[in-house]
């Protein structure tokens, strides 16, 4: 039972609720209520309202709803609430700000419907307003994650993006247009420039580097520039030397306009604002904390023409802008490091193949002068306009070589060929190399420079009309030896030498050097040894009363090599006469030395008038006194002009040849002993007459002896031209027997002496 | 795609009348002049168009860079009375839309006959530097335009193919609130910092065309100095001063509105 009744006391007191008073749901409702006029000003409102609020119903009333509303809140009511109220009757969920009687703001939620008559004339507008508070902060949260996200995505995207065209850029260029682009977008940069490094003005210090002076410190040049104007590129590039290399060293900067730290830079600063920019950002392009080079980013008004809500700081940069800008200097870097790399690798192949190429010509060129014009011509054009070579020797500088790839400025190289030294100094480059011993590299050259160092005005004009740029000057050295200069010269179509191109040129340059001092010494050693056995050899036959004597020495001209070939002819008292010919062995300078040697020891003996067989023996007996280190053949004779004897005594030389005046001939039977410098045995003599008319030849075996047949062969193709037509004159017998026998192509020198008794 | 397809111009009237070129403002659509339209349909040639990215313009041809400026709905304007050969038009133009009607005359002056400026403003922002009192300091520009990414009536992408793609079927419009005033969010944000974010005070004087300014009384967003500050700026024009309240006389007191452009015409 009591239950029942509980129960029936509860159903009781809900049906009262339930008929509660409309009047009261109204006021207390758990939201606000407002009526108003077409106006919006309030004609009703509830309780809840009003204690949201904080005021009054009195202070409601006769206020315009609008009034009640934040800046923003106002501004929305009239421009979308109000005239959709008009157009549609309803709106739903709008959000607006209510400020309460404190100030503070009470975010709600309103619906409102317009009420009107039947013609469509408005009476009034409902409104219910909820208080939103939790859910517009949460909205609000949602939304700002949102924008994150959406700017996060957006950041991702653009750093995918770069890591994909980095990754197939291959060349610096490609890695700089690349993050110019990419940057410019990602931050709606009004322009981009990328600054790099300049490494390869930093020079080797085995090259000496000349010319006017640069800026000290890194030297940047600019890889690549969008959307900057010049004089802006200018400003920086002045502040190159000082500012910007600062910000290289200290990292992502951002530098506003009238900033603070644009303040000691009014120039800059004046320049940004003529461009229409509001900051510089400086972010500097780094691979493994090396730094490589700057980005400048030129970032305009926020929003073109319109009005900026905030002036921008220094130093300021939404945090994500910053990471992405790191990371896009990180990812530069390393791109920039791994196409560097990529174009060393080729710039080193193509050099290498280059070199290989310079090797090889320069190889197979016979003598200086080839060698020197096959370098010419491999280094005008490929690498340089202008290539000038000196040589030096003793007797000064020569100039060489003068070539330029431009045919129509050839005759302005020729000129300064004309004054090729020794008339007057080397120029200023060869001149400093020489003194310095090592390269020396004028990267860049101007009109003030040339002034100081140029010899004469004609000089400055030459150079001038080349519009040189830029000079290396090599100095070739081969064993501890200056051979000469090699300068190379670039003309302002080329642009100035890289330090990778003074290494070519210094490694041609060696090239150059080593097959240069082989050929100079080749030669030398040539002209040495010739000169040498001209010297050593009678210079003419001397006058000998009652025969006539001729001589020949033909020296080798298949290669180099000379011989020790001797021939001497020498009066002595009471009419006799000394004869001999002699060959050492080899074809060198030593046994050149050694004849020279020997007849000088054999013209000493002669004082004492021995017999030819003495001769040998006390030749024999002295050769290893005389320390000679070659061994030798030679024939001795003496001649008794009165009776015609003749003695003669051989040491392994060839037999002399007697030819008749009626044209008979026959080698002499003489027994040859041992060659001089083999141990001693005795010498025997031969004697006989030479008759009136009759010829005695003296030969060595260059005459007889040829690589394609033997020494008997020789004898009787000598005796057949021997006996061919009589005469009496030794000079046309000499003449005969060489053009008979001597050919074109020997390989080994001939002494031939013909001395006619006359008749 | 026509001007007047990505415009969605609509065209009513007397064909022969003068041509009167209306231009709704920040807010809302075309539909903002429907109770002031059939009044001059009498005796006039009426087109009413949609800025790009509101109404039923053609949401694609919404470019960002574009209409980051007044002068890009300039340019529309140009290019609608251009496509229908329109001269001696009566440009009514309706809050920030007075002054993309001034950028449009200054492109093409021999388009335009008259010009109506309803609740016009050169620059919202208070300007410190000439003592120029827009209405609004930086800050409650801040704030407004912070609050109005509260409200995307009713916006969604799942929405958004079927209210920008069927302009033929109302009825899917019924089925959602505020219609008329919603956008992408991202464009009603972007017009909202280019309406209130411009400064065309230097353009004024150049308008030499027949002009009423006409002013609404209480009108937060437009007050009366800011219309007082046009009208003596833009030489020999007409400054009406509406009893009407707020910002949208067009619709809160069309009847006023409508004679006193008549009047001025």
């Amino acid at each position: 039972m009591a239950v029942e009744r509980r129960r029936s006391d509860a159903r009781a007191h809900l049906d009262q609720l339930l008929e509660d008073d409309p009047a009261d749901l109204y006021e207390n409702a758990p939201c606000g209520y407002l009526s108003t006029l077409p106006d919006g000003t309030i004609v009703k409102v509830n309780r809840t309202f009003c204690a949201w609020t904080g005021l009054t119903p009195e202070q409601l009333l006769r206020t315009k709803l609008r009034d009640l509303l934040s800046v923003g809140g106002q501004v929305f009511h009239d421009t979308h609430l109000a005239p959709l109220l008009r157009m549609q009757g309803a709106v739903r969920e709008v959000a607006l700000d209510v400020v309460r009687v404190d100030g503070s703001l009470l975010p709600c939620l309103v619906n409102a419907v317009e009420v009107r008559d039947g013609e469509g004339t408005p009476l009034m507008v409902r409104a219910t307003l909820f208080e939103a508070t939790a859910r517009r902060r949460y909205e609000r949260e949602i939304l700002t994650a949102h924008r994150a996200a959406e700017e996060s995505r957006a950041r991702a995207r653009t750093l995918q993006q770069v890591v994909i065209e980095l990754a197939v850029a291959t060349s610096v260029a490609d890695v700089a247009t690349v993050v110019v682009q990419r940057a410019r977008q990602a931050l709606s940069a009004r322009g981009v420039a990328l600054w790099l490094v300049d490494e390869e003005s930093a020079p080797r210090s085995s090259v000496s580097l000349g010319g006017p002076p640069r800026p000290s410190g890194p030297s940047l040049v600019v890889a690549r520039s969008e959307g900057l104007p010049a004089g802006l590129l200018e400003e920086l590039v002045t502040a190159a030397g000082g500012r910007m290399a600062l910000e290289l060293a200290e990292g992502l900067r951002v530098l506003t306009a009238g900033g603070r730290m644009l303040g000691t830079r009014p120039e800059l600063d004046a320049a940004l604002r003529l461009a229409g920019l509001t900051a510089l950002v400086i972010v500097p392009v780094t691979a493994d904390s090396h730094r490589l080079g700057v980005l400048v980013l030129g970032l305009g008004p926020d929003d073109g023409d319109l009005i900026s809500l905030r002036d921008p700081v220094d130093g300021e940069l939404p945090a994500g802008d910053v990471d992405l800008l790191w990371t896009l200097g990180r990812q530069a870097g390393q791109a920039l490091e791994r196409a560097r790399l990529h174009e060393e690798a080729t710039r080193q192949a193509e050099r290498s193949a280059f070199l290989l190429h310079a090797a090889r010509l320069m190889a197979g060129a016979t003598g200086v002068a080839e060698t020197v014009e096959r370098l010419a011509d491999l280094a005008v054009p490929r690498l340089a306009d202008l290539c000038v070579l000196d040589l030096v020797s003793e007797h000064g500088a020569e100039r060489v070589a003068a070539r330029h790839g431009d045919p129509a400025r050839q005759h302005l190289v020729d000129q300064l060929r004309e004054w090729a030294p020794p008339a007057h100094d080397l120029p200023y480059p060869a001149r400093q190399a020489l003194a310095e011993g090592r390269t020396q590299w004028f990267p860049a050259i101007d009109e003030d420079w040339l002034g100081t160092v140029v010899r004469d005005p004609a000089e400055l004009h030459a150079v001038r009309a080349m519009e040189l740029t830029s000079i290396v000057a090599v100095p070739l050295v081969a064993e501890g030896r200056a051979l000469g200069v090699l300068t190379l010269s670039a003309d302002r179509r080329r642009g100035p030498f890289t330090a990778a191109d003074v290494e070519v040129a210094e490694q041609l340059a060696h090239q150059l050097s080593l097959v240069t001092a082989k050929a100079q010494r080749y030669e030398f050693e040539v002209r040495t040894s010739h000169t040498l056995q001209a010297t050593l050899l009678p210079p003419a036959p001397p006058e000998v009363p009652d025969v006539s004597v001729a001589v020949r020495y033909l020296a080798a001209n298949r290669g180099a090599e000379i011989g020790g070939d001797f021939y001497d002819v020498a009066p002595l008292v009471e009419g006799h006469v000394a004869i001999a010919v002699g060959d050492v062995v080899g074809h060198d300078i030593t046994a050149a030395a050694t004849m020279g040697q020997l007849r000088s020891v054999y013209r000493a003996l002669l004082v004492e008038s021995p017999s030819p067989s003495a001769i040998i023996d006390r030749l024999q007996a002295s050769w290893p006194l005389l320390g000679l280190q070659r061994m030798a053949t030679a024939l001795f004779a003496s001649l008794d002009l009165p009776s015609g004897e003749l003695r003669v005594a051989s040491a392994g030389h060839p037999p002399p040849l007697l030819v008749t005046a009626s044209g008979h001939a026959e080698f002499l039977p003489v027994r040859p002993t041992r060659m001089l410098g083999a141990p001693p045995a005795p010498a025997e003599e031969w004697t006989g007459v030479v008759p009136p008319g009759a010829t005695l030849v003296l030969f060595t075996d260059g005459l007889v002896e040829s690589r394609w047949s033997d020494i008997d062969a020789g004898l009787a193709r000598l005796l057949t031209a021997a006996t061919r037509r009589p005469t009496t004159d030794p000079d046309e017998l000499c003449d005969r027997l060489l053009g008979d026998l001597a050919g074109t192509h020997r390989a080994d020198d001939i002494a031939l002496l013909a001395l006619t008794r006359r008749p | 795609m026509p001007v007047c397809t990505r415009n969605d111009v609509r065209v009513s009237g007397v064909p022969d009348g003068r041509p009167i070129v209306f231009a709704h403002g920040y807010g809302c659509d075309q539909n903002m002049w429907r109770f002031m339209t059939p009044d001059f349909e009498v005796d006039h040639r009426v087109f009413t168009y949609d800025h790009v990215g509101f109404g039923r313009s053609d949401l694609s041809a919404y470019d960002p860079v574009k209409y980051n400026s007044l002068r890009g709905y300039a340019a529309d304007l140009v290019e609608i009375l251009d496509e229908l050969d329109l001269t001696d038009v009566v440009f009514v133009g309706h809050s920030v839309s007075a002054m993309i009607g001034l950028l449009a005359y200054q492109r093409a002056p021999q388009r335009f006959g008259a010009m109506v400026m309803v609740g016009p403003s050169p620059r919202y922002v208070d300007d410190e530097a000439t003592g120029y009192a827009g209405g609004f300091s930086r800050e409650q520009i801040t704030d407004l335009l912070d609050s109005l990414d509260a409200n995307h009536l009713g916006w969604s992408t799942a929405m958004a193919p079927l209210i920008m793609g069927n302009p033929d079927r109302p009825e899917l419009s019924e089925e959602l609130t505020n219609s008329f005033c919603r956008t992408v969010p991202d464009v009603a944000r972007q017009f909202a910092r280019v309406a209130f974010l411009s400064d065309n005070r230097a353009d004024l004087p150049s308008l030499q065309l027949p002009t009423l300014v006409l002013q609404c009384s209480e009108d937060v967003i437009a007050p009366e100095q800011v219309g007082h500050y046009v009208h003596e700026h833009v030489p020999g024009s007409t400054f009406h001063q509406l009893a009407a309240t707020g910002h949208c006389p067009n619709l809160s007191a069309p009847a006023e509105t409508t004679a006193a452009i008549r009047s001025f015409l």
